[in-house]
């Protein structure tokens, strides 16, 4: 087993420095930073910015091979992943991004999994009943929604309970007040940023986990082993909670393996709505600033928790699936 | 796009002349019989129909601006009102529209023809060619897409930068739209390739290319046309999304997720410049949904609810 | 779900008590469960399904009721019925008396006090009713938790062991903590029978309990089935479609077809007095493995009615070469037989005229085919296939994640042998031994292939470009298990059978004339070439198959277990169309089947294959009357035959264990684990089936590979049902 999961790890690894190359190349060929410097007043000469750029490690007349050998050599020897234009070093603002995301997504990822499931096996055992088609045609109508818009939505009617209250309990973007005095009131507030990110991306985000967790479980209600078991004398109802739902849960325990290690990379659709500057945001501001440094390292990093996700999976199965586990 | 579609039509044709009713003709009539179905090919017709010719609907184009009109409500002149530069919110709404189905049409049908390719070869010539492959397929999947979206459209590079950004956006969007189903297109082309009625043929001697084109491609068409929409509705919602947060689309081209983005600023002194594009977005991706729904009960018999087969008894 | 009877027009208007009375049979008292007037109906897309019509039966405690009928007949739902594992949108009605009580009409709660503990069941297909999640102990000991709540955990833990060891599970004490993945397909069925008789149940319910298990297998699980029985004292439903497999377990029988009971007595009333047309049929289509047949099988022409349109007059009418106009008016009852004991009744207006008669006879059997090679021997005809020292190996891939390489399987090892022109080798074996590989390995035909293969007087390893291979391909085609898999769904008949033909750039007018040549030649109308598959009955696709196989004329056909997908009244009909082209056309055959009876009938000669080796082949006559080689003997002795005195009273040889994992194969002799002269062998004489491996050896024209032939058998592995 230990050896079948470092096989894997490796060919991850393989995977992930060509992508992470591929993307650098891209990165590099197509952002200019310069451009950028050159709508600066007063106007830098282009001498001037190619000067700064050099000692930024970002020098504009090398070709992007050369770029990336340097890149690469310094990643390689001190682990250093590059500076952003403005000069910050890309390792040092790392660590406070990721920090930000977690926090914004670590409540609603956890609420999704379980409100996801539960209404799944809930929808599967009312199969074609009212309760039933109002969750699952929920689930369906979430996915012809695209999520930024469907953030807003939920931001427009935090705004509208604000107003019809008269006073400000949610707070619709941004991690905190400034200056807000620690204890009770920090609280207070931190719980008033937190409740409408939280709770849209919950109910935006348990759709594909319902119907899921449904069709594995109406997938074994008929099956044979249930039948067994009903034959043995239980009822219809212990036969498919004992039976069929463990069955069931096999795929759902997979993906909800993979879904964990996304907690630390957050969203580029809800950081960006409500401006929480997390990973996501971090990467569209850079791209914005035409950061190739730190676009490179949200990719190779997105990649990295893509590949625990999957080792994860892999992980979860042989815990919930005894004929995997033998093997 | 429509030659996906047509295989099914032409069977159909061909085999309504027997007395014998062929797959395409059963396939069709299961469509026909789903209401939900119906009713959204015909929104997304009217929608198709209105993209194209809903500009004889006013007088103003999606460039002029109407100085006296500037972010006004909906009026005799200005059917649906005028954004905040005057321009005639109808005309740009016609423009979106018809940006966002090209979008989906295009990357729609281009993905499933590259992963229908793609699995295709992969099941048929397995081996190291497959394992090659599956590492470029999967390695594709791990990467961020939308960070490459979002580098490939705000790039200042030269090449890029001559080409519209909607060309630019159905490129992208098409390099990361096709991994899935390539995946599944492989598992199904493996499952048929072990079918007896394709070793029957092997046997026979009929050759490799001959047997693709004859057993294989037909009998994962099903599973293609189901992804037809679907792609065209994931696209369609990529655009807006993307659009929205500002690395999709760029002015001046004009979408329905840019003209949605645009309009979220001033959301409460100019609701209708939000409304009447989420509205459009809504009523095409839900009409795809409901056809959806209609196609994989007309292609898969097994997934036809119990409730529905005993209420509506075939007329045979 | 209505438990009154009284709602249901039945066939015959009368009271139960009155119907028994007639029976003649016993008093309702006596009975353990008394099924009357049942009837189901489902709602389907195309109608409603009237699946059960009407069944009636009393089975007393101790005693065996077999279940006859083909797919569709009935007999499932029936059991199903009676167990209340129908699903809610099913119509029941009748009555369902567990002693006395009545049983339909329950709610799911009050059933589940009956099921599993006073009516158990045993299904079809082991391998998938086990929970794959749950140790095997887990759930046999759910079983017992269920009905016995006070029961302590240890009480629990004992009872399951001694379950297991009495199902025959070795060392079930450590097996219990197994999870059902890790027992092979036969020792799951013993685990669901352990499941069943957990708290000793007053009625047992097997449904096809063996239809998915090789021969040597089944003959073990309807050994641990007899000895639960005797240890429980229960009454036993055994429903089948094999007329073998009951004819010495069961006391009555009940033939069923439609969805009705056609006609029902005792086992020897069946088997020797039948007095309906589909029993006859029936009995006269199952060849027999242990008499060689000089005639045709009796083919029941046509497919059962489909249920969904009421049947006016006698079900079978369409199939049966008696119906008059009289048969079609009104749907014959269920009466006592004329001169019969009281409990023989068949559904049958003619049942009087049929005492005696003989099945080939009445349906029109085709005399034996004479083939001109018939009066040539064997070394006068020319060669068509020639194997020399053919081998397949494959590397044992271990793990579902990662694989490694563990071992080699050598699936076909060391094959040689030659088919001559106008004739049919067959190949048995159980499934694993290499039976399917070898007709794979021939159909590849490539130079790089381990061993010579000569078809039609060409070589593989000469076959290094196109030309010679599609020579080869013309030379030999191949017909498949599955006629459903067999034909692209997509394809019209005329499609399918052009394949072939525009392949050999014959030209489009030839094609049409060779299309209907075909569709007459295999017995199918000319004008439904514009059909598609799922359009005709598994026997005619089947048909479809072989004129396919057919149509480039080739010399040599491959059949994969041709019939084995079929039902028995179908399958006697293509078999006897096999017959008729291998005459007809002057065809050799190779085939591949597991149903030795089948083998028997239509071959020549035979090949018996074990752990990628033939351990005997000669004449099918010789070597079934007198095999040589003990895996022969055993094989051949586990085939049920139907003819109830003969079975309850021969000596059969159980194999123990299954087939080993090819990866055990032992030096020496590789059947030497099972074997059982091997057990019965004094100690000094076992070193050399352990050490040495005995060569295939020709003794006059029967070859074997052993060292002791005709051995004495080990006790052990002998039983005789007294």
């Amino acid at each position: 087993m230990l050896r079948y999961l470092g096989k894997r790890a490796l060919i991850y690894v393989v995977m992930i420095f060509l992508t992470t190359s591929a993307g650098y190349f891209l990165a590099v060929s197509s952002l200019k930073p310069a451009l950028l410097e050159q709508e600066k007043i007063p106007r830098p000469t282009p001498e001037q910015v190619a000067n700064s750029f050099r000692l930024l490690g970002l020098d504009p007349n090398l070709n992007p091979w050369e770029r990336y050998v340097q890149w690469l050599g310094g990643i390689l020897t001190r682990w250093d992943w590059g500076r952003s234009p403005n000069g910050a070093y890309v390792n040092a603002e790392f660590a406070d991004r990721v920090m930000i995301s977690t926090r914004l997504f670590l409540a609603s990822i956890i609420l999704t999994l379980i409100i996801g499931v539960a209404l799944g096996v809930y929808s599967a055992a009312r199969q074609y009943k009212f309760q039933d088609r109002a969750i699952t045609s929920y689930s369906y109508l979430v996915h012809i929604l695209p999520a930024p818009i469907a953030y807003f939505l939920v931001q427009l009617g935090a705004i509208g309970v604000n107003d019809a209250v008269g006073e400000r309990i949610f707070f619709v973007t941004g991690i905190s007040t400034p200056g807000i005095e620690p204890g009770w009131p920090a609280f207070v507030d931190l719980v008033a940023h937190y409740a409408v990110p939280t709770f849209a991306m919950t109910v935006f985000g348990w759709a594909g986990y319902q119907i899921a967790q449904r069709q594995y479980l109406l997938d074994n209600v008929n099956a044979d082993f249930v039948r067994t078991a009903r034959a043995k004398g239980l009822t219809r109802n212990h036969a498919i909670t004992r039976h069929a739902l463990r069955v069931s849960f096999i795929p759902v325990a997979q993906s909800i393996a993979f879904t964990i290690p996304a907690i630390f990379t957050g969203g580029f659709f809800a950081e960006a709505i409500f401006a929480w500057p997390g990973v996501g945001l971090w990467s569209i501001d850079a791209i914005g600033k035409q950061d190739v440094n730190v676009a490179t390292a949200m990719l190779a990093y997105g990649s990295v928790i893509f590949a625990i996700g999957a080792i994860l999976a892999d992980f979860a199965t042989t815990l919930v699936d005894p004929r995997v586990r033998a093997q | 796009m429509t030659n996906l579609i047509d295989p099914v039509a032409e069977i159909d044709e061909a085999r309504a002349a027997d007395v014998v009713i062929g797959k395409g003709r059963i396939i069709f009539r299961r469509f026909m019989r789903n209401k939900t179905a119906v009713a959204g090919l015909a929104i997304f017709l009217v929608l198709f129909a209105f993209s194209l010719f809903g500009g004889f609907l006013t007088t103003w184009d999606k460039e002029t601006i109407d100085p006296l009109n500037i972010g006004m409500g909906p009026s005799p002149e200005h059917l649906l009102g005028t954004s905040q530069a005057g321009i005639d919110l109808l005309a740009l709404v016609v423009e979106g529209t018809r940006v966002s189905i090209l979008i989906g049409l295009i990357v729609g049908g281009l993905s499933v023809l590259i992963s229908a390719v793609y699995g295709c070869s992969m099941a048929f010539f397995g081996g190291k060619v497959d394992s090659v492959m599956l590492f470029i397929l999967e390695a594709l999947i791990m990467m961020p897409a939308i960070l490459v979206v979002a580098v490939a459209t705000s790039g200042g590079g030269q090449s890029l930068k001559e080409l519209p950004s909607w060309l630019l956006l159905i490129a992208v969007l098409l390099f990361f739209s096709w991994m899935g189903t390539a995946r599944l297109v492989r598992s199904l082309a493996m499952s048929l390739m072990q079918r007896d009625y394709v070793k029957a043929a092997k046997y026979m001697g009929v050759p490799s290319m001959r047997i693709v084109r004859r057993h294989l491609v037909p009998n994962i068409g099903s599973l293609l046309v189901l992804d037809f929409t679907r792609g065209i509705t994931g696209a369609i919602l990529a655009e807006v999304a993307f659009s929205y947060i500002g690395i999709g689309i760029k002015l001046p081209d004009v979408s329905l997720g840019v003209l949605i983005g645009g309009a979220t600023g001033q959301v409460s002194s100019f609701p209708w410049m939000f409304w009447v594009p989420l509205t459009v977005m809504f009523l095409l991706t839900g009409s795809l949904a409901m056809m959806n729904d209609g196609l994989r009960d007309a292609f898969d018999p097994s997934s036809t609810s119990i409730g529905r087969a005993s209420t509506k008894k075939k007329t045979k | 779900m209505s438990s009154d009877i009284t709602t249901q027009p039945s066939v015959v208007e009368r009271q139960p008590a009155d119907r028994l009375r007639d029976a003649g049979l016993y008093a309702p008292g006596d009975a353990v469960l008394s099924v009357r007037d049942l009837n189901v109906r489902f709602n389907s897309e195309n109608g409603v399904v009237h699946a059960v019509r009407g069944v009636d039966f009393d089975l007393m405690a101790g005693k065996t009721l077999g279940i006859v009928g083909e797919s569709g007949s009935g007999k499932s739902v029936t059991s199903m019925a009676i167990m209340g594992l129908l699903p809610e949108t099913a119509d029941i009605s009748g009555s369902v008396r567990f002693k006395g009580k009545e049983l339909l009409g329950l709610g799911d709660k009050a059933m589940c006090r009956h099921r599993g503990s006073h009516i158990a069941m045993v299904f079809q297909d082991p391998l998938s009713s086990l929970t794959p999640v749950y140790t095997v102990g887990h759930q046999i000991i759910e079983a017992l938790t269920v009905h016995n709540p006070g029961m302590s955990s240890r009480a629990k833990e004992a009872r399951a062991v001694e379950l297991l060891a009495m199902v025959g599970i070795p060392s079930p004490q450590a097996r219990l903590k197994s999870f059902p993945h890790e027992f092979s397909g036969g020792m799951r069925q013993r685990v669901m029978i352990a499941i069943a008789i957990a708290n000793d149940p007053r009625v047992l319910i097997a449904d096809e309990p063996t239809t998915a298990l090789d021969v040597t297998i089944q003959a073990q699980v309807l050994e641990v089935l007899h000895a639960a029985q005797e240890e429980t004292g229960a009454a036993v439903v055994m429903i089948t479609h094999d007329l073998g497999v009951v004819a010495g377990m069961a006391d009555d029988i009940m033939v069923m077809y439609a969805g009705k009971p056609v006609e029902t007595g005792t086992v020897e009333d069946i088997y020797y007095r039948p007095r309906m047309p589909y029993t006859l049929g029936l009995l006269g289509a199952v060849p027999r493995v242990d008499t060689s047949q000089k005639s045709s099988l009796v083919p029941i022409e046509g497919t059962p009615p489909n249920l969904i349109n009421a049947v006016t007059g006698c079900s079978f009418a369409a199939r049966c070469p008696l119906a008059s106009d009289e048969c079609r008016t009104a749907e014959p009852a269920l009466l006592a037989v004329d001169g019969g004991t009281g409990g023989h009744r068949a559904a049958c207006i003619k049942s009087g005229t049929l005492d005696g008669v003989d099945a080939h006879r009445i349906f029109h059997a085709p005399p034996v085919p004479v083939s001109k090679f018939d009066g040539v021997s064997r070394d006068g005809r020319a060669t068509v296939l020639e194997l020399k020292d053919v081998k397949k190996y494959f590397p044992l891939l271990k793990g579902s994640l990662f694989k490694r390489r563990i071992g080699t399987v050598k699936a076909v090892d060391g094959l040689s042998f030659d088919i001559r022109e106008g004739e049919c080798l067959s190949i048995v074996g159980e499934s694993g031994c290499g039976k399917t590989t070898t007709l794979l390995e021939i159909m590849e035909f490539h130079p790089d292939q381990d061993g010579e293969v000569v078809i039609g007087g060409v070589s593989n390893k000469a076959a290094t470009d196109g030309k010679t291979k599609q020579a080869m391909r013309k030379e030999m085609q191949m017909v498949f298990q599955d006629p459903t898999g067999a034909l692209d769904p997509r394809f019209t008949v005329y499609e399918v059978l052009a394949e072939p033909l525009e392949n050999l750039g014959m030209p489009k007018d030839a094609i049409r004339k060779r299309i209907m040549e075909l569709m007459r030649l295999v017995g199918l109308q000319p004008d439904h070439v514009n059909r598609f598959p799922n359009q005709f009955s598994g026997g005619q696709r089947q048909r479809i198959g072989i004129a396919r196989a057919l149509a480039v004329n080739p010399k040599l056909v491959v059949l994969d277990e041709p019939v084995s997908a079929l039902d028995v009244s179908v399958q006697a009909g293509v078999i006897n169309l096999l017959d008729q082209l291998r005459a007809e056309l002057g065809l050799s055959y190779l085939m591949v089947a597991h149903d030795l009876s089948v083998v028997r009938h239509i071959s020549n000669r035979v090949a018996v294959m074990y752990l990628g080796k033939i351990v005997e082949m000669g004449d099918v006559d010789q070597v079934f009357d007198n095999p040589r080689h003990p895996y022969t003997r055993a094989l051949l002795s586990a085939i049920p035959v139907p003819d109830p005195e003969l079975e309850r009273t021969r000596e059969r040889i159980i194999l123990q264990g299954d087939l080993p994992s090819p990866l055990d194969a032992p030096q020496g002799c590789n059947f030497a684990t099972r074997c059982p002269v091997f057990a019965a062998l004094p100690r000094e004489k076992r070193d050399k089936c352990l050490t040495l491996e005995p060569a295939l050896a020709a003794e006059e024209a029967q070859q074997f590979a052993c060292f002791f032939p005709d051995g004495e058998i080990d006790a052990d592995m002998l039983v005789v049902h007294a």
